[in-house]
């Protein structure tokens, strides 16, 4: 009889849902697969910047508004991943990587989308025609901020990896290799953006002043890609190093 | 309707129900790593952990259910109490007693009916705790239960608190050890095959090794403890050379060599030539053949589960069993197998009846978990609680397999280990052994008022 009674207690017990396996309890879910896929929706958002690029150099105004639509779309979307991933994240966690360089992580790469969308709006806003002597550097800066970024993006798709061999041996030594260059390639986007200031004022006469302030708007938006990428890559570092 | 009936059947049905109360909701966790990694189907998860549990409960048990029947309570103190207070009650219960079975002493009927209560006051703690959501373990229950009732009935004197002393010590570093052995365990594993260059080449290298600690200490528990309590009866008729400890090791030795040989070449087999892949590939490979070891891992994990808190949970039911076939408390008598058996049989109907259903969800939630964790995790938890178990020392597997997995989460091996878990085992632990022993002091007090 008490063994019939204790059976009814044990069945509510598990269909309550509060107890039954201890073992369930202990894990919360992992926050590195969410993470890479905030990374591949910056990615899609930092693929779009050569059509961007292309489609102002063409003065091509609809297609600006709907690529626009998509980055802005994109950007919604690691947002929503972001929110999820910090969500997931109560500070009972513990987790096998610094908390705050894993905040910090996701706060920079999703500044990449964040540039994107910037740069996207500037094109937007103002019907800026990009002189066509212009053209080729402002390809070249969008050319090296592309290679910044997908290097991150490599590295930042490398996590579940790094989850598995807990950050430690030879695919941590791979990514930590792959990002130790973002520093100077975020270096040469910095140049290349000076040479093409310098050549903007070299116009200037030619040129409108809002213009100009545009062409100083777009450059300054595409080094915040580059910049924010290089962050992402020094957090990833942090995580992989410090633990 | 005799006492005799009454005094086994109680505690049989009370034991049953622990058993069955273990097989539902606990079971789950010995072969959680297996299931988590998805290296197993749950049905065959369950088929797995039926056998192994009930192997562990009839072959190892013995060793625990000695702890809980004489260990805290130490048989001599009862004994002298007995002498001291010449009860005069000692007439009428020995007259009560059927023909053929020897008459029971009062300390005999003090000890029997204090093991039912201690029975029912663990089964009520778990209930309540259970409720609450509390990760409370069996053996703590039983452990502070029979504790309770020995204070009352005995006096402090009657508590072995030495013993008392080790048992709690081991609750603590039975998790500290487990996370230990899993954390040094998982940096091996970092260290040589999932860290290196080539994981394809370097498990053909060194997982093998890994394979040869498992085949060991699994060879070891069972000769050493489960086997030994079989051998006891058949002493006179094998060589000792046989039973000692040498022959253990070499035998356990040889089991791992075995288990050497044969991952090597299924390693061989299945990972030769795929150096040149991807770290990434070759990493997901290699915890593909990683799977039929934390299978084996699990089950381990499932023995020892049995051999313990199956036999904790029966512990105090031997105890009954043996008062009333002898009419006093005895020092040196084995298990019945029956006991241990109804244990067995207690906890496989309850993984029949609900146990699946927590390893369903057990399959579904741990998703984090691969068979590298799952392998260092198990073994670690496994050679801390049969070397516990071997001790006499009643620890809890499922707090033993928790702290495992911190040790590998530790190690940077997990990703998401939510510490509240830990911190309610904390306080399962601190207040389940006052409460079961008020418990069961109180029922013991209600049933010598009511049969006595």
């Amino acid at each position: 009889m008490w063994a019939a009674t204790g059976g009814l207690v044990a069945i509510r017990r598990f269909e309550s849902g509060t107890d039954m396996s201890l073992i369930q309890q202990v894990f919360g879910s992992s926050p590195f697969h969410p993470l890479v896929e905030h990374a591949s929706k910056v990615d899609e958002c930092v693929q779009l910047l050569n059509p961007l690029i292309e489609a102002a150099v063409t003065d091509d105004h609809d297609e600006l508004l709907r690529l626009h639509d998509q980055v802005s779309k994109l950007e919604y979307e690691a947002d929503q991943i972001k929110h999820r991933i910090r969500e997931q994240l109560p500070r009972r966690f513990f987790l096998p990587v610094s908390r705050e360089d894993l905040d910090r992580f996701l706060h920079c790469q999703d500044n990449i989308a964040d540039g994107v969308e910037d740069f996207a709006v500037i094109l937007l806003i103002r019907k800026t025609h990009v002189h066509e002597k212009l053209v080729p550097g402002f390809r070249e800066i969008v050319d090296q901020v592309l290679q910044v970024a997908s290097t991150m993006y490599q590295a930042s798709t490398a996590l579940i990896e790094l989850a598995e061999t807990s950050f430690e041996g030879a695919e941590s030594t791979r990514i930590l290799e792959l990002i130790s260059n973002l520093g100077e390639e975020e270096w040469k986007s910095d140049r290349l953006q000076r040479k093409l200031s310098q050549k903007v004022y070299d116009m200037e006469s030619e040129l409108d002043p809002v213009t100009i302030s545009f062409y100083e708007k777009m450059q300054r938006a595409l080094g915040q890609i580059a910049d924010a990428a290089e962050n992402t890559g020094d957090m990833l570092r942090a995580m992989i190093v410090k633990g | 309707m005799d006492g005799t009936w009454l005094l086994l059947s109680v505690p049989a049905v009370l034991g049953f129900y622990m058993a069955w109360n273990i097989g539902a909701n606990d079971v789950a966790n010995s072969m959680g790593c297996a299931v988590g990694s998805k290296s197993i189907t749950i049905r065959n998860a369950v088929i797995a952990a039926a056998i192994c549990e009930f192997l562990g409960a009839v072959f190892v048990g013995a060793h625990v259910t000695d702890t809980i029947r004489k260990g805290i309570v130490r048989p001599e103190a009862v004994g002298i109490a007995v002498k001291e207070a010449g009860d005069p009650t000692e007439q009428n219960a020995a007259e009560a007693q059927p023909a053929g079975r020897p008459p029971l002493t009062p300390s005999a009927v003090k000890l029997a009916i204090g093991m039912t209560c201690s029975l029912l006051a663990a089964a009520i703690w778990l209930h309540v705790a259970s409720y609450f959501g509390m990760p409370v373990s069996t053996t703590h229950a039983i452990i502070g239960a029979v504790t309770g009732f020995g204070l009352l009935a005995f006096g402090v004197d009657a508590i072995n608190w030495a013993k008392m002393g080790e048992i709690v010590a081991s609750w603590f570093l039975s998790p500290i050890l487990g996370g230990v052995i899993a954390f040094v365990l998982f940096k091996l594993m970092v260290g040589t095959i999932l860290g290196s260059q080539t994981p394809a080449r370097a498990a053909i290298q060194f997982a093998p090794f890994l394979s040869f600690v498992v085949g060991f200490v699994m060879t070891l528990s069972i000769l050493w403890k489960g086997l030994q309590h079989l051998l006891q009866e058949h002493r006179e008729s094998l060589p000792d050379w046989l039973t000692g400890d040498a022959a253990c090791l070499a035998i356990s030795a040889g089991a791992g060599l075995l288990a050497f040989i044969g991952s090597r070449a299924y390693l061989r087999r299945h990972l030769t030539g795929h150096s040149a892949s991807s770290t990434a590939d070759q990493l997901e490979l290699v915890e593909r053949r990683f799977a039929p070891l934390v299978v084996i891992t699990s089950c381990c994990v499932a023995f020892s589960h049995g051999a313990n808190d199956v036999a904790n949970s029966v512990g105090p039911l031997a105890a009954v069993v043996d008062i009333v076939n002898t009419g006093e408390v005895q020092s040196q008598v084995p298990v019945p197998m029956w006991v241990l058996s109804l244990g067995g049989i207690g906890i496989v109907i309850g993984l029949a009846t609900y146990g699946y259903r927590v390893m369903a969800t057990v399959g579904e939630k741990i998703t984090a978990l691969t068979p590298s964790r799952g392998i260092a995790a198990d073994t670690a938890a496994t050679i801390v609680v049969l070397a516990c178990s071997r001790m006499g020392l009643p620890v809890s597997t499922t707090h033993t397999l928790v702290g495992s997995i911190l040790g590998v989460g530790l190690a940077r091996g997990l990703a998401g280990i939510d510490l509240t878990v830990t911190r309610n085992i904390f306080g399962g632990w601190l207040i389940t052994v006052p409460i079961a022993a008020i418990l069961s002091a109180v029922l013991y007090l209600i049933a010598m008022a009511l049969f006595v």
